[in-house]
């Protein structure tokens, strides 16, 4: 009887088991099919599993619109109607494509006084709100100014200042332009920050000139060295900034190439560098790296809404999000050959809820789109970026539900707690997201909670410990004074 | 045994009189007590240590429970008390110290004393305070610091009848040679394990040569 029971036991266990593992093949073949997880950072550095956030649905290599594929494509624009506009270097052409990815127009000359004229080597592009389009002809060293219907407005050429050497080479390689109509261009040797033009094309300053880095090392050397040999030498000369971007306030995001230091900079218009580091790590790409790969080189950005932001690392092809605190969203891409992976990514720009990727090397774009994760994520930073912290309170739940690990969620949590009233439960969540301040605020209000809710009883107590103490000490002396009497 | 209430009081009467104090705890007390008494203060400061990193109030103390490890909190305590005394030690013999090992071991746990009776209670203090708050915090652990610093410099002067000046120098030169001593340990350790790998290797050859 006893063995039976034990081998009936024991039959199901194995049962139970090849059930497990069966269950367990399945979902991770389910897992290997999405294969798009990907991975952020945890308060403490370490690199936590996260759900992916965008996945790659299209790409277009030009061919599909008959017009030859984009060759060494360096930049793409988004403007507010969701116009897609490519620089297709190769080619010497823009390519505009509407928000469905259908085949709008290509540029590829214009006519300046009477005459054809093309471009050589465009590198950059922006695209206003007025659909005026200002390109960066980098090989024919000059910014070209279209309107709406394509026909020229302005060139902006060889800038004329004090402060710019007679000699000067002027290649824009990048443009953006604020609602004043001034235009900033990144031009390459430029070290004294970007070009800033007003609306009728005259170069006014530089702005937001990057410092310069200084290699301990090399300083000992220079130190050392003779004035001969210090000629010789490489100068200090502050990095060039790598790309620009513009927010609807006017600000400009820029990125450097940098391998230490501040390598994200958002610049007022005085080019102070005004962005928030109130996240767990100061923005600059991967934490965690191999120390001979070195850390990210960002060589794109972009700004969307509610102040977040994307970069793009060309040393391993991903694209970081931030909010507007500096917090990690997420991250996505790669180097490789699947899709979703990129070989020489160059630009990154938003489609409405979407992503574009630019492929130079292999001429393409591939389009992302984000996941239920990725949505709610976006939703829930920028319904607490607007102040709604009741939606907030609802997103970030929905988020945390999908990814516990994301650590800045919570702290969207707590700070909707902590306006109802729910100061304890404000507390833990605040724990959670390590975020010291705002656990400090809403134990604060806790505290006095408590106290308030005690104050009767201390009050009290401290009141009948003073009467004790004083009847104490009349009774004492009464007694005592009768006992010194009764001695006498 | 001279175990009385006395003993156990000793450690406070050498934090507020450490000339007199650590005087009589070299020359008129049993060493054998004060032994055991420093061996209490050690053990004190270890689990001060233990409970600080763990139940500290969040304001003052992130707490990461993958990276807590109470043992290792018990080695940072005791690993530079012995650093020190033996690199003292080594020193002071070579300086005309009149001190002995036991009685640097004996000076310096006596001086961590305060350090335990200030940190203490902020385990528990800290999780009513504010981040504003937190000052007082570090405002007494940086008293706690000096006060020991105080201690160690009263402790060593009087273990081995030194001039302040002296007693100043012997314990900068202390640090150094507990780097040395770290050092040599890091080397020593970097060493074996090249020996064990190379001894295991052969064996592997060994092995798996047929």
């Amino acid at each position: 009887m006893m063995w039976n029971w034990k081998r009936s036991v024991r039959s199901f266990l194995c049962f139970l088991i090849g059930a497990v593992a069966l269950f367990s093949i399945d979902t991770q073949r389910a897992a290997a099919e999405g294969a798009t997880d990907t991975y952020n950072y945890s308060f403490w550095g370490t690199t936590v599993k996260s759900p992916a956030a965008y996945t790659a649905e299209k790409i277009i290599n030009g061919q599909q619109f008959d017009i030859g594929a984009f060759a060494d494509p360096n930049d793409i624009h988004v403007t507010e109607n969701q116009d897609i506009y490519v620089v297709d270097t190769g080619n010497q052409r823009i390519v505009i494509l509407n928000k469905n990815l259908e085949l709008v127009h290509v540029i590829d000359s214009f006519m300046n006084n009477g005459q054809e004229d093309t471009f050589n080597q465009p590198e950059g592009i922006f695209v206003n709100e007025l659909n005026d389009i200002y390109i960066a002809d980098t090989g024919n060293k000059r910014i070209v100014h279209l309107n709406d219907n394509y026909e020229l407005e302005k060139i902006v050429d060889s800038p004329q200042s004090e402060v710019i050497k007679q000699d000067f080479d002027f290649k824009p390689v990048r443009v953006v332009v604020d609602k004043a109509q001034r235009i900033y261009v990144m031009a390459s040797g430029v070290f004294d920050g970007f070009m800033e033009f007003n609306a009728d094309g005259e170069f006014t300053t530089f702005i937001g000139a990057n410092r310069v880095q200084v290699n301990p090392i090399e300083y000992l050397w220079k130190q050392l060295a003779t004035k001969e040999q210090r000629s010789q030498m490489v100068q200090f000369i502050p990095t060039e900034f790598t790309n620009l971007d513009i927010n609807e306030q006017g600000f400009i995001y820029a990125t450097n190439g940098d391998s230490f230091g501040d390598t994200i900079k958002k610049l007022n218009a005085q080019g102070n560098d005004i962005l928030r580091r109130e996240g767990y790590f100061n923005p600059r790409g991967d934490e965690n790296y191999y120390v001979d790969d070195g850390p990210s080189r960002l060589i794109d950005i972009d700004v969307w809404h509610s102040e977040i932001y994307s970069v793009l690392d060309s040393k391993r092809g991903r694209v970081f999000t931030y909010n507007g605190d500096g917090h990690l969203m997420y991250i996505f891409g790669g180097l490789g050959n699947l899709r979703g992976e990129f070989v020489n990514p160059i630009a990154i720009e938003r489609l409405g809820n979407d992503f574009l990727v630019l492929d130079r090397a292999l001429g393409e774009i591939t389009v992302f789109e984000p996941t239920v994760y990725g949505t709610t994520l976006n939703e829930a930073v920028k319904a607490y970026y607007n102040g709604e912290e009741e939606d907030a309170y609802h997103l970030y739940q929905e988020t945390i539900n999908m990814n516990a690990n994301l650590d800045f969620a919570y702290t969207g949590i707590g700070k909707a707690l902590l306006r109802q009233g729910k100061y304890k439960e404000a507390m833990e969540y605040f724990k959670v997201s390590k975020d010291q301040m705002n656990y400090s605020k809403a134990f604060l209000l806790h505290r006095k909670q408590v106290l308030r809710g005690y104050f009767p009883y201390i009050m009290t107590g401290i009141v009948a410990f003073v009467l004790l103490w004083f009847g104490w000490k009349v009774f004492r002396n009464v007694r005592g004074g009768r006992r010194i009497n009764a001695v006498d | 045994m001279l175990w009385t209430k006395e003993t156990l009081k000793y450690p406070f009467y050498v934090m507020l009189h450490p000339f007199n104090g650590y005087w009589e705890l070299k020359y008129e007390r049993n060493n054998k007590i004060n032994v055991v008494v420093s061996l209490i203060i050690l053990i004190l400061l270890a689990l001060t240590n233990i409970l600080h990193s763990q139940y500290s109030g969040f304001v003052i103390n992130i707490y990461n429970p993958k990276e807590m490890n109470s043992i290792m909190e018990v080695v940072y305590v005791i690993v530079p008390v012995l650093f020190w005394c033996v690199a003292n030690w080594s020193l002071t013999t070579l300086m005309d110290g009149k001190g002995k090992f036991i009685e640097i071991f004996n000076a310096t746990c006596f001086a961590l004393a305060p350090i335990v009776l200030i940190h203490f209670p902020w385990i528990w203090i800290s999780n009513f305070i504010s981040i504003e708050e937190s000052t007082f915090y570090y405002f007494s652990t940086g008293f706690a610091l000096f006060w020991f610093l105080y201690l160690m410099f009263i402790g060593n002067m009087t273990v081995h009848q030194f001039t302040p000046s002296k007693t100043i120098a012997t314990m900068l030169l202390t640090i150094v040679a507990m780097g040395f001593m770290a050092f040599l340990c890091l080397l020593f350790f970097s060493l074996i394990q090249q020996i064990v790998s190379f001894v295991y290797v052969l064996y592997q050859e060994i092995v798996m040569r047929n």
